[in-house]
């Protein structure tokens, strides 16, 4: 509508100009820092990444090789912000349309220039369904019918992404989406190298046949060993790009990963194993670092079980447990207490809480043994908690069960089960409590608020608020952002009201870092780092 | 007409019939590092089974003020606590319940299935060996840990169900060892002997090879036990042992090696007691080898 | 020999055939399938999936599929890393654990046979105790333990090797993998030999030659080792065929791309198609080293007759 554009353009034209003002994110090395002569930079990755196709990325590991080896019309830089990437410059034209102009000269590792087209192409190829793209669904629901094209009932070509000219893109949303640019960092919107498809097919992504357009190009792939990529010098910021090589090893155990960085194998731990932290912290102070990450650890519970379909017993379920002592004593590395389905630092919404998150526990736990006692449920009775094999989710799932038992009287049947297991029995609804986490896909509350909605493929707790819902529709299609926050943080605390499930604890990422590497930031909240923002100092 | 050799000389020429086990327990005793073992390792199972009973604290009594503090006196923490307040003799003990009845009842379910299978395809020969060899490479290239899932997820969780799964997995080295060592008494001068004179088969396994094989079935045995606690560690890490808050020495080891930089009495109780027990049932395996071998005189 | 030797080789293909189906059916029985992820999938998406793995047909027709393709080599794609086909996997992870497998089984013969020997001629003596206290390490305490003992030892306290990661040829990094596993086979070796050499001395052939006035170098290397070898024949076997394809533990430890990891991993995913592939390359190894081991009886017994 005409009447609300104007305050729309001129955001975006700040915005422009914002962006063209802006230094692209460069490797930023501060006055008077010197750099070792040597720029290689050796990081444990966690788990060997399932492929190096942008399109098929689902893991976090693969994710951060690929913001490496390939770039979208916008990237994020070293503190999280969003920054330009192959576009220059954009516009918002109208709340559901933008054009992107892409910068001139950029080019392909292998000298091709870089058309609005291969982005049209990038896209269409990760929506299709012919190639079966298991994150395809994540990020569709953001570009015109891209649901529908993901799910087979439209036809690629009708995905809103258009190019304009050899170097103006348009994009189309089926509703106004403020955090648009931040979603198009993802490698999954990348330009892709159209004619290396078509003549390596499913080999595209060895070393020697990759054509990308990032900072690095892949040198070499050791299966389950390192990934090593090298600097590309058709890079269209490479003058900035003080790294000359990286190499992502794959190391499983995250106890063989912090003796490799005691050995100086690796100059880069992916995240500690759980427990060290506390004793990490004393032995390496320099080195240590921890920030809150966009993720949050609950519980699901299923709202269709018998004894689980009462509100009452699911509030005092959720009532006893102490996140304080949770966070501070049990999994202590600086986990910060979540009392609502939105966690803190992300954007579109505000964190919500519960009134007797204020109680003493005294008074919280008479007021729950009051509702168990309304529900019918006596001290004695068996629960049953599912979870999947491992050392931190194990030492949580205790601690639960033990304030259960000695505050409420409840025995809990602790099922320890293989991790797709585990998936299954949740999708499928076989469980009555069962541990589950959830990591932001994009910075928007809407990626948390999917867990608890109706009929979301998310949500395994099957819970359903209406109305919660209603509201959720209706900030989408806001274009204010202020009133958008208002009615999704009032959907957040709608639905939590409901207990659908009990949150927990909101992740931060404790790792390692030797000191000579620089550009790390510890407040970058989806832990979305690229290679090119980093540098070895002299040591 | 006087006999000319006293009665009482020629009765106390000849000496008493001893049988052949108290033989063996007189030999296993003069091997000193053998008795001793033994000694210890009842010792330990006194401990496993009556300590639990003594202490005040239960297993799974968490106490979020005393977690992870090393072993001292005060409140009684002789081995420390773990991450979670549990203290660490408590669970030591009830941990040494599990690995050892799952040790003992594994081994003797692996050795009984890999002697029989053994020796009857060792004896027998042609394409009966053949045939039971050839299924124990194929159930020896199935990987362990689909066995392992499919096991628990249909069959149910069971203690019992744990042991089953860990025999499973144990049996054939036995059977294959067996074989072959049954391969070579079948051509000894005795087994040939008794063939000609008529003894039935089975007679013969169970009274020539059998014996004959004790030595090698014994080595073999104190080499399984510590692979079989050692298995139920790893199946219990993967989700399909034993389940919290219930523990065995395997899992305790695991999750003391996690910690061994900070906390290394986590590792060293449990650590030990294994080591010790496996240590034991070494020399004690060596000593009945020693007592039981047929040609020792 | 030969004639036994080609008949084991034939009876291979029905053997694995019979693994290959047991194993194939126990995965597709197994809950959970390599599609199954935090992130329900879309509709259209797995359909697309399950029909690049042709799992949308029934088990039967697949497992016809998979014989087909294995006849013309193709060990099929990978359904978790997507990017490789399951016989880049297996042939980039074989060598690896051939390499660490293959030489600790070599150096723990060489000394666990010469260990057990020396403890047998000193039976029941300190020496013994003690060689036996030494050897038994391996077997007495876990390899998730002695691996990180080792490594803060040899890697961080005395920065000498590497505490973890691969290379093909720099071989420091080979060292602590082989020690550890060396460590563990050791001790089976040693006791088994120390064990079968006690057992062959007091028999009546090694009785003749003592009595003969052999030097009991000559007693012990001529006569009584090739009978006394037998038993610890029997145990290479499956000592070799674990410490190549289920070296686990210490793959994760040191993070080794080796075979023991990928079966693990492949089990764990579903992967259907790397499970089969290893399983196919675990039976072959099986059986040939088996063979060897049966060949090796017939050489150190000569009544052993097939």
């Amino acid at each position: 509508m005409q009447k609300s554009l104007p305050s729309l353009s001129l955001l975006s034209l700040l915005l422009t100009l914002a962006c063209a003002a802006q230094s692209a994110g460069a490797a930023s090395v501060p006055a008077g820092v010197a750099l070792a002569a040597k720029q290689e930079w050796v990081r444990s990755n966690g788990a060997e990444p399932e492929t190096l196709d942008p399109a098929l990325a689902e893991s976090v590991g693969a994710n951060q090789i690929t913001r490496d080896l390939f770039e979208g019309l916008t990237a994020t830089d070293t503190s999280g912000k969003t920054v330009p990437g192959v576009a220059e410059s954009w516009k918002q034209v109208n709340p559901t349309t933008w054009v992107f102009t892409l910068r001139k000269g950029a080019q392909f590792s292998n000298g091709d220039p870089i058309s609005a087209e291969d982005f049209v192409y990038g896209w269409r190829r990760y929506l299709d369904p012919k190639t079966a793209s298991q994150y395809a669904t994540t990020l569709a629901p953001f570009i015109l019918n891209g649901m529908d094209v993901a799910e087979g009932k439209k036809p690629v070509t009708e995905l809103g992404v258009k190019a304009l000219t050899k170097d103006q893109l348009e994009v189309k949303t089926p509703f106004p989406v403020a955090f648009l640019l931040d979603l198009l960092a993802n490698t999954q919107f990348a330009p892709i190298h159209k004619a290396t498809i078509d003549k390596f097919g499913k080999d595209w992504t060895k070393p020697g046949n990759m054509v990308g357009n990032g900072a690095f190009m892949l040198k070499e792939w050791r299966v389950n060993s390192a990934v090593v990529l090298e600097k590309n010098s058709r890079y269209w910021d490479a003058k900035s790009v003080v790294l000359t090589k990286v190499s992502f090893l794959a190391i499983e155990d995250s106890n063989a990963d912090v003796k490799m960085f005691q050995s100086g194998e690796t100059d880069m731990v992916y995240v500690l194993p759980p427990g060290a932290y506390e004793q990490l912290k004393k032995s390496y102070p320099a080195e240590i670092k921890n920030g809150p990450m966009l993720g949050l650890r609950f519980y699901a519970l299923n709202n269709k079980d018998p004894m689980m379909k009462d509100l009452r017993v699911r509030k005092a379920l959720s009532m006893v447990i102490d996140r304080d002592v949770l966070a501070s004593k049990v999994t202590a590395d600086g986990q910060i207490p979540a009392y609502g389905v939105v966690i803190k630092g992300i954007a579109g919404a505000d964190v919500t809480s519960y009134d007797w998150a204020k109680w003493p526990m005294d008074k919280r736990v008479a007021e729950a043994k009051k509702l168990l006692a309304e529900a019918g449920v006596r001290p004695g009775t068996k629960i049953s908690f599912t979870y999947n094999t491992d050392q931190y989710h194990k030492k949580m799932a205790i601690f639960a069960a033990s304030e259960w038992k000695t505050k409420l009287g409840l025995e809990t049947e602790m099922d320890n089960l293989e991790f797709k297991v585990l998936i299954k029995k949740r999708h499928d609804g076989e469980f009555q409590i069962a541990r589950h986490g959830w990591i932001a896909d994009y910075n928007d509350a809407t990626t948390f608020l999917t867990l608890v909605q109706c009929d979301s493929d998310a949500n395994d707790n099957k819970n359903c608020n209406r109305k919660a819902e209603e509201l959720i529709n209706q900030g989408n299609q806001t274009l204010d952002p202020v009133k958008r926050k208002a009615l999704l943080t009032e959907a957040a605390r709608l639905v939590m009201e409901d207990y659908p499930m009990i949150p927990l604890l909101q992740y931060t990422l404790p790792r390692l870092l030797k000191s000579y590497v620089g550009g790390y930031f510890e407040s970058n909240p989806m832990d979305h780092f690229r290679s090119k923002d980093f540098y070895i100092i002299k040591h | 007409m006087p006999t000319l050799i006293p009665k009482s000389a020629t009765e106390s020429a000849e000496p008493a019939q001893r049988s052949p086990w108290l033989d063996a327990r007189i030999r296993f005793v003069r091997n000193r590092a053998a008795l001793a073992s033994l000694l210890i390792l009842v010792c330990i199972v006194f401990a496993c089974v009556l300590g639990p009973l003594l202490l005040p604290y239960s297993y799974e009594d968490t106490d979020w003020n005393q977690m992870g503090i090393a072993p001292t006196l005060t409140g009684w923490h002789l081995f420390g606590t773990d991450e979670l307040g549990r203290d660490l003799l408590v669970r030591t003990l009830v941990g040494g319940r599990i690995s050892l009845t799952v040790g003992l009842l594994a081994t003797l379910v692996s050795v009984s299935l890999g002697v029989a299978w053994g020796a009857v395809a060792g004896f027998v020969g042609g394409r009966v060996d053949a045939l039971m060899m050839r299924i124990v490479d194929i159930l020896y290239a199935i990987p362990y840990l689909l066995i392992a899932i499919m096991m628990v997820t249909i069959l149910g969780r069971d203690f019992y169900l744990v042991v089953l799964t860990i025999s499973a997995f144990s049996w054939m080295d036995m059977a294959r060892v067996v074989r072959g060592q049954t391969l070579s008494i079948r051509s000894k001068e005795y087994v040939e002997a008794a063939r000609a004179i008529g003894v039935p088969t089975w007679r013969i396994i169970f009274s020539h090879v059998v014996p004959n094989l004790l030595g090698i079935v014994v080595i073999y045995t104190s080499i399984t036990v510590p692979g079989v606690i050692l298995t139920e560690s790893v199946l219990s890490f993967l989700g399909l042992g034993v389940q919290e808050p219930m523990t065995s020495w395997g899992v305790l080891i695991h999750d003391g090696a996690n910690v061994m930089a900070s906390s290394p009495w986590m590792i060293w109780f449990p650590g030990a007691a294994l080591t010790i027990t496996l240590y034991c049932a070494n020399f004690i395996g060596d000593g009945m080898r020693d007592a039981l071998d047929p040609k020792e005189r | 020999m030969w004639k036994y030797t080609l008949r084991r080789v034939l009876a291979t293909v029905p053997a694995l055939l019979a693994v290959i189906t047991i194993c194939y059916l126990m995965l597709h029985a197994t809950p959970g399938g390599p599609f199954d992820t935090e992130r329900k999938v879309s509709a259209a998406v797995l359909a697309n999936l399950q029909a690049k793995y042709h799992l949308e047909l029934p088990l039967w027709q697949q497992y016809l599929y998979y014989l087909n393709s294995l006849l013309h080599g193709d060990l099929g794609a990978s359904f978790r890393y997507a990017d490789w086909s399951v016989n880049d996997l297996v042939a980039k992870a074989l060598p690896v654990s051939l390499t660490i497998g293959g030489l600790s089984m070599l150096i723990a013969v060489a000394l666990g046979v010469s260990l057990g020997i020396w403890a047998a001629l000193r039976q029941n003596s300190a020496a013994d105790y003690l060689l036996m206290l030494l050897g038994s390490v391996g077997s007495a305490v876990p390899s998730f333990v002695l691996g990180p003992v080792l490594v803060m030892v040899f890697a961080i306290w005395l920065p000498w090797l590497p505490s973890g990661g691969w290379s093909d040829h720099e071989v420091r990094f080979w060292v602590l993998p082989i020690a550890l596993l060396t460590l563990i086979n050791l001790s089976t070796v040693g006791r088994v030999m120390r064990g079968s050499l006690i057992e062959v001395m007091s028999s009546n052939f090694i009785r003749t030659a003592r009595a003969k006035g052999l030097p009991m170098r000559i007693v012990v290397l001529r006569h009584a080792i090739r009978p006394a070898l037998l038993p610890v024949v029997s145990v290479l076997g499956p000592l070799a065929i674990s410490s190549i394809t289920s070296a686990v533990v210490t793959e994760t430890l040191f993070s080794i791309p080796g075979l023991g990891k990928l079966i693990v991993n492949g089990a764990s995913n579903r992967d259907y198609t790397l499970v089969l592939g290893l399983v196919i390359l675990v039976t072959l190894v099986a059986v040939l080293l088996n063979l060897l081991v049966d060949l090796a009886y017939a050489y150190l017994d000569p009544k052993i007759r097939y």
